[in-house]
């Protein structure tokens, strides 16, 4: 190999390494760059989809505005009138619509917001409501083992009576599931109020405390159980 | 797509794609909206406040939807307008029905979630499938299978007249052209034949009356290609009228058996093992009977008999005729010869017949001829077992030629030209009449056929008119079990393509006013069964319950007319034995995957059927499993079909089963297997003589699931430790016998129990929760593949073909292990069936290995697995010394199984399964378990679903399960109830005890300190005591 000429910076200014004095920047700023820049994409990722951000809030527009606000709120019906399966089945279901023509065949019988509801009772077409609180279909989700020990309706639905549109208000990811599976007491309410969207336990009293009466009563079973995979997994 | 027309499986839409998720109409919608949220019309009369609400609610929205990201893609909920009355749409149902197989009705009940059945199980009300009363009921493997066939999606779906050229028409067609035809044909009914399946069902043989008395002289003629017409016949010359018997294994303690398949093909088998059971668990008591079978081949029952002989059919009559002399019984002439082992069989048998008088019985099969039957009639009454051990009913439906009579009457008829219309009902005779007779040439003779069928077949195809024949689980009907018992076969949803049953085609066809099945069931129970005055009462008694007590056959006290039982001619070659095919039963069944795919219980071939030979006979012929044979039998007809080395065949002896090799059975039964139909003969269509084998050139790859001899030297003495020689306790099989079990227990354990001290503690300490465990009896199962098959429809498991299973791929998470122990050439070879799956052991290697927890140990002791975790390294698989995890190596539920190949990848996984597979198969999904796509490891969970259905509804009341509340799948299905599953801390459950028992053991746990929950109790044979056997 011939004796190439010497790449090194020479004395008058000349040869292929010499940068700019800002280049110096260039090392460091590259590695806060890519170091931030995996920083960032890893936020955007965990906060962007993360259910609090992807599953709270979604109030879809329902074929029928129904107002859980009017109905369960103000006309104050109990969340079992409709809801009826709920202390009974894993699914708590949506009404048919003769529960609608209890009431509407007489009240608001001519209003156009109802003639969905009218609609389906003549032609027994169902309404195709949008489903909001949705779980994955691994996920077997019972809710009469949850209302039939305490787990009042507020826990996981927010406060639906004060909602004229329904929106969800827990982000239902495992994660959510399991900070209650894990300490269930201080969620827990008496059995009777379970529905009562509005309880507040007795002045004073300790969440956990008051829980840990309940837990027993209701029998709920062990942190073990609680936490194992096929509780809620098949 | 409109995705929300079928109910889908677990109540919620299955149709998540990230192709909706990113391209829906309404996703555009949306976006196109400026203010998602907002409602002009509301914007008008509202307030502040309000409007400020809205504009909050829209940017919520916005965020969510705008960015066209969501959780969950959208989902629809349609509630019903109007609920169905007295049910919950979303929880399951059972309804009791039945199905008829040979015209004998099995009684079921039928799980069905939302007008869609799913899975069958047996009626725990009715006496032929009850195990325990009121609470368990068996169904059978083709009961368990028979779903798998209503969804089949290539069932006969259209109307098909080809009386010019085939075209496809409509049922109101059909009828026009009946109406006319029929009419036509009142004034020369000698014209018309009728082929019909068996059946005992009273509308049918009402509609059947009704027919004749419209067309006088029209011919009616039953044909079932497998059938127990010998025993009929037999009856018909020992009593001079049709009897029927009814055996009560449960009162016997000595049972002889000639050839008598009771507990594996016979239409009462379920309750016959059931009884027959209840003698085997006695031997904890010391007690136990003692089963005698002389056969010629070796079925199911021939695995669980105390003493066994290998014979060729000829020698069943002469043991009957040897063991009728030693008790004395007169008529018999004629000198005979019998070898040594027959001898010593006869004088053992007739010996304990006679001690066990009134608790012994004697049955035959269909290898024996009817004057072997009429003796076996004579040697019951000799004993004193009419009455106790076996029961007489009339037999209104024997009152008939046999069936093998029968088709080479119609066959006559059509080959003189008598028959100018023939109506054929079910059955497929083109495909299984004997095969002299060439029936599909002669139904082309016919001027008029009509084809009611469930496919089209080898029949429908030669037929001028084909007609879709409604499944069982659709149609109105009824049916009598083995003993005559009437119950109603109730549809569980609509008809699937518009089929319809036989008593409605036999209604338009005599033009009946009433066309409806349930009409024309209501009119025959009205008529026949419920002549009081709440008709409706009763009869919506009788349909929910199945079963109509006490309509039994009426029982008979018949005696044996006296006659004379003179010696049979024997013959030279060979001798051929046609047998019912554990696949497909008489071909019937060749479309179900599940049924070819479930190992045959002796040779445990999957997809194929072989004819089955002795070592002895394959040596003469230089042929070795594989191998492709030729078999000739008289008259000169020939077949060519792999040959298959059984242990324990008897020599001389070829058993070829039935039903595979079709033509036409749809896209899974297409070509698989051979066609066994063609050697049979309409003058021996049960046995032939004189056959010769030879080799034929070239091999053939047989796929079992279980190898019997593919071991080397140094395998073969590790499996003799494993499982032990004859006769003797191995590790993984224990027996012993019952005399060596009742001196000392501990026999069966191969001496005193070791307990091991264990250096670390117990991993886990169980005793505040429930402990699931199950126990299984080595004693009482069969090998029946009833579990195996219930299994596969509770849990969703998939079929992969044969070209997989010879991978050993197959599914299936329950197992029924068979082991012989003996040699290929030892006649008296014994058989030991050990069901196998997850031992959910408390210590399990399984759980130890797998790098990212996705099968854990849970607190009630069951081995979870996670199937979201689970990334597939098969780590697990490997650990398990049980070898009982399953792995997903395809997407087997949208593969074809007939093809190589699995799915492409890498296509959205979701999309895979739900794309792929066709909406009506998709139906016979179980909603409450998971399908388990390509990539994850899965295995027997003990019906996780059920133990959390029952556990969630007990304490949703505040109470607790208890014993007998937690039913798993394979417990419900087995007829002998050898799996138990219960709570193990609940010392009153039915498992604590059996765990508890002396012949309990852990399979391997001692050697490798799995501990098990899964107990075995072992196994205790009842042979005749050395120095006890009659020497000749």
């Amino acid at each position: 190999m011939s004796e190439g000429k010497s790449k090194a910076p020479k004395a008058d200014g000349s040869g292929r390494f010499l940068f700019p004095r800002g280049a110096n920047y260039l090392a460091p700023v590259a590695g806060v760059g890519v170091v931030g820049g995996l920083l960032y994409v890893t936020t955007l990722f965990a906060l962007g989809a993360s259910p609090k951000t992807l599953a709270v809030g979604y109030q879809p527009i329902q074929p029928v505005p129904y107002s859980h606000a009017l109905h369960a709120g103000k006309l104050g019906l109990d969340c079992r009138y409709c809801h009826t399966t709920v202390e009974k089945t894993a699914f708590a279901n949506l009404p048919p619509t003769q529960t609608c023509m209890n009431c509407h065949s007489k009240i608001w019988d001519k209003s156009e917001k109802l003639k969905p509801v009218r609609d389906s009772w003549t032609s027994g077409e169902p309404v195709h409501w949008i489903k909001i609180h949705n779980l994955a279909n691994y996920v077997y989700f019972n809710h009469s083992a949850h209302v039939n020990h305490g787990v009042g309706c507020v826990e996981c639905h927010g406060r639906i009576d004060r909602m004229d549109v329904v929106s969800q208000q827990q982000p239902l990811s495992m994660g959510w599931c399991l900070d209650c599976h894990r300490v269930p007491e201080t969620h827990l309410r008496p059995k009777d109020q379970v529905t009562n969207m509005g309880w507040q336990r007795p002045q004073g009293a300790d969440p956990f405390v008051f829980g840990v009466d309940l837990r027993k009563q209701y029998k709920i079973h062990d942190y073990a159980y609680m936490t194992s995979c096929y509780t809620c997994h098949r | 797509m409109k995705e929300n027309q079928h109910p889908a499986p677990g109540g919620s839409s299955y149709w998540r794609s990230l192709a909706h998720l990113s391209d829906g109409p309404d996703m555009r919608e949306l976006i196109g909206k400026e203010f998602p949220g907002y409602d002009a019309e509301g914007m008008v009369n509202s307030s502040r406040r309000r409007f400020l609400k809205l504009m909050g609610a829209s940017m919520a929205l916005a965020g969510v939807t705008l960015s066209g990201c969501r959780r969950w893609p959208e989902e629809k909920l349609a509630p019903y307008s109007t609920n169905p009355r007295g049910r919950i749409p979303g929880v399951p149902e059972q309804y009791a029905t039945a199905m008829e197989l040979a015209g004998v009705a099995q009684p079921l009940l039928v799980t069905s979630y939302d007008g869609r059945p799913i899975k069958i199980e047996g009626n725990p009300s009715h006496l032929f499938s009850m195990t325990v009363k009121d609470k368990i009921g068996a169904a059978d493997a083709f009961a368990q299978a028979s779903v798998l066939e209503m969804y089949d999606p290539h069932r006969s779906q259209r109307f098909i007249d080809s009386r010019q050229q085939m075209k496809e028409s409509s049922w109101p067609e059909f009828q026009a052209f009946a109406a006319k035809h029929f009419a036509d044909l009142k004034t020369n009914s000698a014209t018309l034949a009728i082929l019909s399946e068996a059946t005992a069902s009273p509308s049918v043989w009402d509609m059947r009356r009704r027919l004749a008395a419209a067309f006088g002289q029209a011919k009616w003629y039953e044909y079932e290609p497998i059938s127990w017409d010998a025993e009929l016949e037999g009856s018909k010359l020992a009593f001079g009228k049709p009897v029927r018997n009814r055996l009560h294994l449960e009162k016997a303690s000595r049972v002889v058996l000639l050839d008598a398949d009771l507990l594996g093909m016979h239409p009462a088998h379920v309750r016959y093992a059931a009884d027959w059971a209840e003698r085997r668990r006695s031997a904890d008591v010391g007690d136990m009977s003692r089963v005698y079978l002389a056969e010629c081949g070796f079925s199911i029952t021939g695995t669980v008999t105390d003493v066994r002989l290998p014979v060729n059919p000829s020698r069943l009559y002469a043991l009957a005729r040897a063991i009728a002399t030693k008790l004395g019984v007169e008529g018999i002439s004629g000198e005979e010869k019998l070898s040594d082992a027959e001898t010593r069989f006869a004088e053992a048998a007739a010996m304990d017949l006679k001690s066990a008088g009134p608790n012994g019985v004697i049955a035959g099969g269909q290898a024996l001829p009817p004057i072997g039957h009429a003796l076996i009639c004579a040697i019951n009454e000799k004993i004193g077992a009419v009455g106790n051990t076996i029961v007489y009913h009339e037999d209104p439906t024997g009152d008939r030629p046999s069936h093998a009579k029968s088709i080479i009457d119609l066959a006559d008829q059509i080959k003189a030209g008598t028959v100018n219309t023939l109506l054929v009902l079910g059955g497929n005779p083109a495909y299984d009449a004997p095969a002299d007779l060439e029936f599909g040439k002669l139904l082309t003779q016919v001027a008029m056929t009509i084809r009611l069928g469930l496919y089209e077949d080898e029949t429908s195809k030669l037929c001028r008119w084909h007609l879709p024949r409604a499944h069982y689980l659709e149609s109105w009907g009824d049916g009598r079990a083995w003993d005559g018992t009437a119950g109603i076969i109730q549809p569980l949803i609509l008809p699937l393509y518009g089929g319809k049953s036989v008593i409605e085609l036999l209604a338009i066809i005599i033009g009946d006013k009433v066309t409806e099945g349930y009409d024309l069931v209501r009119r025959t129970w009205r008529e026949q069964f419920l002549k009081g005055d709440d008709f409706e009462r009763a009869i919506r008694r009788v349909i929910e319950a199945g079963v109509l007590e006490g309509s039994e056959f009426v029982t008979l006290q018949a005696s044996v007319k006296p006659s004379q039982y003179p010696a049979a001619q024997t013959s030279e070659g060979m001798y051929v034995r046609f047998a019912p095919g554990s696949h497909t039963y008489d071909g019937r069944f060749a479309n179900n995957g599940w049924l070819q795919e479930t190992p045959d219980p002796l040779t445990k071939l999957v997809w194929d059927n072989a004819a089955l030979i002795a070592k002895k006979d394959a040596d003469a012929a230089g042929v070795t499993t594989g191998d492709l044979i030729h078999i000739d039998a008289p008259p000169g007809r020939s077949i060519e079909i792999p040959a298959y080395v059984m242990p324990g065949q008897p020599v001389g002896v070829i058993t070829l089963p039935l039903g595979q090799g079709r033509t036409s059975a749809g896209p899974i039964g297409d070509g698989v297997g051979f066609d066994c139909y063609q050697l049979r003969s309409s003058q021996a269509p049960d046995v032939v003589a004189g056959a010769k084998i030879r080799a034929a050139s070239g091999t053939y790859r047989l796929v079992a699931t279980q190898d019997h001899h593919i071991l080397d030297s140094i395998g073969v003495g590790g499996r003799e430790k494993r499982v032990g020689g004859k006769g003797e306790s191995g590790i993984i099989i224990r027996e012993a016998t019952l005399a060596e079990f009742k001196s000392d227990p501990n026999s069966v354990h191969g001496g005193p129990r070791k307990i091991e001290l264990q250096l670390f503690e117990a991993p886990s300490d169980y005793t505040d929760t429930h402990a699931w465990a199950m126990s299984v009896d080595l004693n009482s199962c069969i090998g029946c593949n009833a579990c195996a098959l219930a299994c596969q429809a509770e849990n969703n498991i998939p079929i992969v073909g044969k070209i997989e299973a010879y991978n050993h791929r197959e599914m299936n998470w329950i197992r029924i292990d068979r082991y012989f122990k003996g040699d290929a050439d030892d006649p008296t070879i014994e058989v030991v069936h050990q069901p196998m799956m997850c031992q959910q052991c408390e210590n399990a290697p399984c759980e130890q290995v797998c790098p990212v927890g996705a099968t854990v140990h849970d607190s009630e002791g069951l081995n979870t697995m996670v199937y979201n975790r689970c990334i597939g390294t098969r780590y697990c698989s490997n650990n398990c010394p049980y070898k009982v995890r399953r792995f997903n190596y395809f997407d087997y539920h949208s593969k074809d199984p007939r093809s190589n190949w699995g799915t492409p990848w890498p296509f959205f996984p979701d999309s895979q399964q739900y794309n792929t597979v066709p909406k009506i198969e998709q139906m016979v999904f179980n909603p409450d378990v998971s399908l388990r796509m390509r990539g994850v490891m899965e295995k027997c969970t003990y019906c996780v679903q059920r133990i959390h259905r029952a556990t969630i509804a007990k304490r949703g009341q505040g109470e607790d399960v208890t014993d007998g509340d937690i039913i798993t799948a394979c417990q419900q299905a087995c007829p002998t109830q050898a799996i138990v599953f219960g709570d193990l801390n609940d010392p009153e459950s039915k498992v604590s005890k059996l765990h508890k028992n002396q012949r309990s053991y852990g399979v391997l746990s001692e050697e490798l300190n799995t501990r098990p929950r899964t107990k075995y109790l072992a196994k205790i044979r009842n042979p005749v005591e050395a120095g006890h056997e009659v020497k000749a």
